[in-house]
């Protein structure tokens, strides 16, 4: 059975990704389980200089979900690549780096940086919602979508993967966007824009006020989209929102990923991805499938 | 670290809203320290995030929490049978470090907020530890009768129903102010308006204080940055992961 896939020519010994802002750098999971038995690892979102994030509460639960407002907190290039990418580098999978920034020009000198180390892929977020400037705003109107993707691709030496966010009037517009501006491969979905108030105290929930839901609640909206870029773009798809298990990975693929990313599951049980890639197999097995990358795209349309 | 299958061996409701857990694992468990604690996964699948709590009381195969009924998910763990299974990893974060040079131990509590405070005697039996337990008033009061097998006590109630009439840091103070207990430290756990007055007294008398809150969790582990807490570091203001880095924190430090 062939449980790997290639994407923009780089290897992954199973579609199972750890979802960036899920999983910190990986070590907190390394003690867990061996980290390295996951397809590849996509780091918290980096920024130029280092990050604190937002005060107060972070994260609500919601109905089958969560929503979070951390607000890219995150050491920084300098100390990202002085204290993590070392242990980084001894594992033996995949690493994303996930690339953030308040204008075009961060973003930019950002991968330059970045693309210096040992990590394997970029992937280029311009879909947080939970900071004030940058981030989702870069990632709304296709038009921006391409030129910033344009841009950081002419200073990425390493493949480059865009993130889209949900929060837009048409997915497959943004998709073709990146794929204009040079994206290797697109990933998606980011969390869908969301808020919690609490009714004793007429406040929301979250300090920042909104927050961005992840987690089983959105897989419908997510599978929606995974589906709708597929069909725009020709480059390969990573698509994530709410897996938690064998049988989701599955229906992401159908739908057109070639791979997908894990990330709440991981905060509701931390050994969630590491059942995942087990599971899959099984299930695999079960449904007699020699190759899994058969599955990307597969849906038989009604 | 594993994710340990427990077996609920013993539920007891000690009022209304409150009730204890004993949760015996199949294996010996890791060695645990007061303050630490354990994030339990609730069963209902639309309820995803796990529920963080104290560890109470522990020992080599069982460990017992103090759970009060606030929510959803609090609300089905009371629901627990004897023979019932549950999740959770343990044990989290860092915990009350006693320093050697700390004999004299005040532990000062609001409300259910002195259940992670108990292993505090029961595994240092060496200290000269005193409880200031605070409570709104009698009929919420808790513990008390475990507290003063381990160690002295001070109970209070904010109405005067029971014990001291005041609050915790009161009764403390009350205490300190005539000479009768002068600690080398301050370990509490409660509602904020309790933290911000054991931090004042902290500064005032210059008396470490460390404090264990309750900040809203997700992974529980150290990975999501979630659960900020605010400390004062190097003439900066950081945000701390209170799951890995604390909960326990120097309170000295901590923006409240
Ligand atoms: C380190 C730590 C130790 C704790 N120890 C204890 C303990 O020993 N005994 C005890 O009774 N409680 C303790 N708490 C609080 C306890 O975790 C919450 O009361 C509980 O999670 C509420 O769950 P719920 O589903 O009933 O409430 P809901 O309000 O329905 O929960 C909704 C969400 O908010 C979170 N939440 C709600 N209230 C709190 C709170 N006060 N603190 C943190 N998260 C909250 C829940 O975890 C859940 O994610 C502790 C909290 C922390 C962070
Ligand atoms: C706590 C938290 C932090 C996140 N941080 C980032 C981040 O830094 N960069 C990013 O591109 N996505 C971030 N995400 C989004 C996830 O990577 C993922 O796109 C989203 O949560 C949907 O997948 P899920 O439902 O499996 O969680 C974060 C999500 C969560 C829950
Ligand atoms: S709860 Fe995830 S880092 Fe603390």
């Amino acid at each position: 059975m062939k449980l790997s896939v290639n994407i923009a020519g780089v290897e992954f010994k199973n579609p199972i990704i750890a979802a960036s802002g899920t999983f910190g750098f990986g070590r907190e999971y390394n003690r867990f389980y061996d980290v390295s038995v996951l397809g590849g690892i996509c780091t918290k979102g980096l920024t130029l200089l280092p990050r604190e994030g937002n005060a107060g509460t972070r994260i609500a639960e919601t109905p089958s979900g969560m929503l979070n407002a951390v607000g890219l907190q995150n050491p920084g290039a300098d100390r990202f690549i002085r204290e993590e990418m070392p242990f980084l580098e001894t594992l033996n999978t995949v690493v994303i780096a996930n690339v953030a920034g308040n204008t075009e020009d961060d973003c930019v000198a950002l991968t330059r940086k970045i693309c210096q180390t040992n990590v394997d892929m970029i992937e280029l977020n311009i879909s947080c919602p939970n900071v004030k400037e940058g981030g989702v705003a870069f990632g709304v109107c296709p038009t921006s979508v391409e030129n910033i993707t344009r841009k950081v691709k002419r200073a990425c030496t390493k493949p480059l993967i865009v993130k889209l966010s949900p929060n837009v009037s048409r997915i497959a517009d943004n998709a073709r966007a990146a794929q204009n501006g040079g994206a290797d491969a697109i990933s998606l979905i980011n969390t869908l824009t969301g808020m919690a108030i609490d009714y004793r105290t007429r406040r929301p929930v979250l300090s920042f006020t909104t927050g961005g839901l992840s987690g089983p609640a959105i897989k419908p909206v997510a599978l929606r989209m995974t589906y709708e870029a597929y069909k725009s773009v020709s480059v390969p798809i990573i698509g994530m929102g709410g897996i938690m298990s064998a049988e989701d990975v599955l229906e992401f693929m159908i739908a057109g990923a070639r791979a997908v990313q894990v990330g709440s599951a991981n905060i509701f049980d931390p050994f969630a991805s590491f059942n995942l890639v087990k599971t899959l197999t099984t299930l695999l097995k079960a449904c007699k499938i020699e190759d899994i990358s058969e599955l990307t795209g597969s849906l038989k349309v009604n | 670290m594993k994710d340990i299958v427990f077996t609920v061996t013993h539920l007891k409701f000690l009022n209304k809203d409150v009730f204890e857990l004993k949760l015996t694992a199949p294996e010996p468990l890791p060695e645990c320290r007061a303050g630490q604690f354990i994030n339990l996964k609730v069963a209902d699948a639309s309820l995803c995030l796990r529920r963080p709590f104290c560890l109470y009381k522990f020992d080599k195969t069982s460990v017992t929490l103090i759970i009060e009924i606030v929510g959803k998910g609090t609300r089905l763990l009371a629901q627990l049978k004897k023979g019932d299974t549950v999740t959770g990893v343990m044990p989290l974060g860092n915990g009350f470090i006693v320093e050697k040079q700390h004999q004299n131990i005040a532990l000062i509590s609001g409300g259910i907020g002195c259940a992670p405070l108990l292993a505090v005697p029961l595994t240092h039996p060496n200290k000269n530890v005193c409880a200031y337990l605070g409570f709104s008033d009698k009929s919420k009061t808790v513990l008390v009768d475990e507290f003063k097998k381990a160690c002295r006590v001070k109970v209070s109630t904010d109405d005067g129903s029971y014990g001291f009439n005041g609050y915790a840091t009161d009764a403390f103070l009350d205490d300190f102010n005539s000479g009768v207990f002068k600690p080398d430290v301050l370990l509490t756990c409660g509602c904020e308006p309790l933290l911000k007055a054991v931090q004042q007294i902290s500064r005032q008398l210059k008396i470490p204080a460390y404090m264990t809150g309750e900040t809203r969790m997700g992974c529980g582990v150290g990975a999501c940055l979630v659960c900020a807490c605010a400390v004062h570091e190097g003439g900066k203001t950081v945000q701390k992961r209170a799951c890995a880095d604390g909960p326990v924190f120097l309170i000295e430090d901590v923006v409240l």
